[in-house]
């Protein structure tokens, strides 16, 4: 009987499979990347060199020397004090400790203070509270910290918000009153943003980071690169990083665009050039897993769109892997076998500047 | 004159298009040639099968599916005036659909509402952190054949079951089906509670619901 490997399902569940099932695997994981993105499949080289990372026999892999990059932690703070519906582990803690525990304990490169609710919108009525917590944390700390929230535009939108819900608008064909709730929920979060920003940066934040952008579609991207390209404006040297929500621009509006640009259906090596062009650092490229789908098929997914960003792009890329993205399985606690196996492709194949 | 296929494709063009004009003047053309119930199946539908599926792969956008959905609607009102009685106002289904309690993710969830709409089910979207008894009661009183379970955390995830042991005490299971969905379902998760089905997506979720609400 041919030796099996264990791998998983997108899901986290424990499966078995042959080398020549996991290099079919990747090849319709690439083909199905290379379709959606009109982009280029991986090639013969890469599909042998992922499948022996995931055949590899330690239980964690890791990089090759002189391959390591840097990694950036998101919304750290949070992550040990939170409780589970905060993806956190609940260890009573302040965000000083919690960020302090990142740089010195678990090596973090660069660092984010962040709000329990994590949007940009409720920090506008907290934002001394969020200046003093970042001077504090300032005044401890060596590595760059940086101020992050998500831009979320949907809470600009009912009930959470001042502007009627596109979905319901649109529901009732009511699509122009639709668009301009949109338009208006934009232009609220690029002038939110700033503002907030602003303050912090007043306080000594090392940077910003816009993490899960276009979580709300195409409009929420475009309120964004709007907040970026202002900030750039008034702060040339200030460190602006760029996470996406997920791996295409959601089309809930269509129409609007950057740079000449349609924002809508965009994939990530068509994000790079605008997120670079508005101005910011680093790009931070997402790609969705398929938790139906094997952890081959779904790492050949995600390596074929993060080569290709990587590839276009003039700005770093540092790839979003988490629970559910970059093929790592959505589990709470995503296992070390796929994470640290997702890693070391994303590096090796994709090439990423960082993660 | 055109022949039936062409008719078809240029039904079928013609919502893509997402163009209403174009859409009444291709029903207008094929009305005396096809019948209306083969108007509406084979090219209008099909048509809006189409715009799901570019939807999916982000070559059309939500207003694209919408003025799609609204053409589609108008094309079929032509129609219904030909049609026998009795046939005219087929109800495909009544459709509860939410996310679940705890959970408030509702971007997929009210995509999903929007395209069961605009296939032509009566949907009760009843938004987002929905505790599970919600569900129940809104399928009580709506008469609802179907309730749509979103959930998009591993966390949140365990509410998909609550809603169907639910229905189960209320002795409910047998006439509403339970279809599941979000990012961390899967098939295997919509076997183990029990589910009718599981759909990856929006465009997946109506060919499941035509399949499950009115067997095609
Ligand atoms: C947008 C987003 C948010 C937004 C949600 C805004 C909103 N109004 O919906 C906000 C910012 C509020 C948010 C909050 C949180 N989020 Co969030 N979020 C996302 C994100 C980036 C995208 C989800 C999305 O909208 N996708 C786009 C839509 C179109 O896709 P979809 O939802 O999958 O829907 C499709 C299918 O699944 C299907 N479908 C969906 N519903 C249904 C229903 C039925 C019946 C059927 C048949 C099909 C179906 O059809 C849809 C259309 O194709 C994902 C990551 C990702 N890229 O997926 C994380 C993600 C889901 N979030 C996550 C987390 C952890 C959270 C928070 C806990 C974060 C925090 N620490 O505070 C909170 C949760 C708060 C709560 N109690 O719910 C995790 C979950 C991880 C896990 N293990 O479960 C994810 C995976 C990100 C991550 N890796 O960390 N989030």
């Amino acid at each position: 009987m041919a030796t099996e490997y264990a791998l998983r399902m997108g899901d986290g569940k424990r499966i078995f499979l042959t080398k020549e099932k996991i290099l079919s695997e990747i090849e319709a994981g690439t083909a199905h990347a290379a379709d959606l993105g009109e982009i280029s499949a991986l090639d013969g080289n890469e599909l042998e060199k992922l499948a022996e990372i995931l055949m590899m026999p330690g239980k964690a892999v890791s990089v090759e020397h002189g391959m390591e990059v840097p990694v950036t932690h998101d919304i750290g703070t949070i992550r040990l004090d939170g409780d589970q519906g905060n993806s956190g582990v609940g260890i009573p803690s302040s965000r000083l400790v919690g960020c302090m525990v990142h740089e010195r304990a678990f090596g973090a490169d660069t660092m984010e203070l962040g709000h329990i609710d994590y949007s940009y919108k409720p920090v506008k009525p907290v934002v001394s509270n969020e200046c003093q917590a970042m001077e504090v944390c300032q005044q401890n700390m060596i590595i760059p910290l940086f101020y992050g929230a998500m831009p979320n535009m949907g809470l600009y939108y009912t009930p959470d918000g001042p502007f009627e819900n596109p979905g319901d608008l649109m529901k009732a064909f009511k699509i122009q009153e639709a668009w301009d709730a949109m338009e208006h929920a934009a232009e609220h979060l690029t002038r939110d943003t700033v503002w907030i920003m602003q303050k912090l940066f007043a306080s000594g934040a090392d940077g910003v980071n816009f993490d899960t952008t276009a979580a709300a579609g195409d409009a929420d991207f475009y309120g964004t690169l709007h907040a970026i390209e202002a900030l750039r404006k008034e702060f040339p040297n200030m460190y602006i990083e760029a996470g996406m929500a997920g791996e295409m621009v959601l089309g809930m509006h269509g129409n609007l665009q950057y740079d000449g640009v349609t924002l809508a259906g965009l994939w990530p090596h068509q994000q790079a050039p605008l997120i670079a062009k508005a101005g910011a650092n680093v790009f931070g490229p997402v790609v969705n897993t398929n938790t139906s789908k094997t952890s081959a098929w779904n790492l050949a997914r995600s390596v074929t769109f993060i080569k290709e960003a990587v590839k276009v792009s003039t700005l770093p890329c540092h790839v979003d892997m988490g629970m559910g993205v970059g093929g790592i399985p959505m589990l709470e606690t995503p296992p070390v076998d796929a994470v640290t196996r997702a890693s070391k492709a994303m590096v090796e194949i994709a090439r990423v500047d960082g993660i | 004159m055109a022949s039936k296929e062409e008719l078809i494709q240029e039904l079928s063009d013609a919502i893509i298009s997402c163009k209403k004009d174009a859409v009444l003047a291709a029903v207008e053309k094929a009305k005396g040639v096809m019948e209306p119930a083969e108007i509406i199946e084979k090219g209008l539908a099909a048509g809006m099968n189409q715009v799901g599926v570019l939807f999916e792969r982000g070559k059309l956008f939500l207003p694209h599916v919408m003025m799609a959905a609204d053409a589609m609607t108008a094309g079929v009102k032509i129609l219904e005036a030909d049609m026998p009685a009795g046939a005219q106002k087929k109800t495909m289904g009544v459709i509860v659909n939410g996310t679940v309690e705890g959970d408030v993710h509702d971007i997929g969830k009210s995509i999903v509402s929007t395209m069961l709409q605009s296939a032509g089910f009566e949907v009760h979207d009843i938004g987002r952190d929905v505790p599970i008894k919600n569900f129940v009661e809104k399928a009580k009183e709506v008469n609802a054949n179907m309730i749509g379970l979103s959930a998009l955390m591993t966390t949140t995830l365990p509410g998909q079951k609550g809603v169907i042991e639910l229905l189960k005490e209320e002795g409910m299971r047998e006439r509403v089906k339970v279809m599941v969905g979000g990012a961390p379902a899967t098939q295997a998760w919509a076997d183990k509670i029990g589910a009718d089905c599981y759909a990856e997506n929006a465009s997946e979720a109506v060919a499941k619901a035509k399949e499950l609400l009115l067997g095609k």
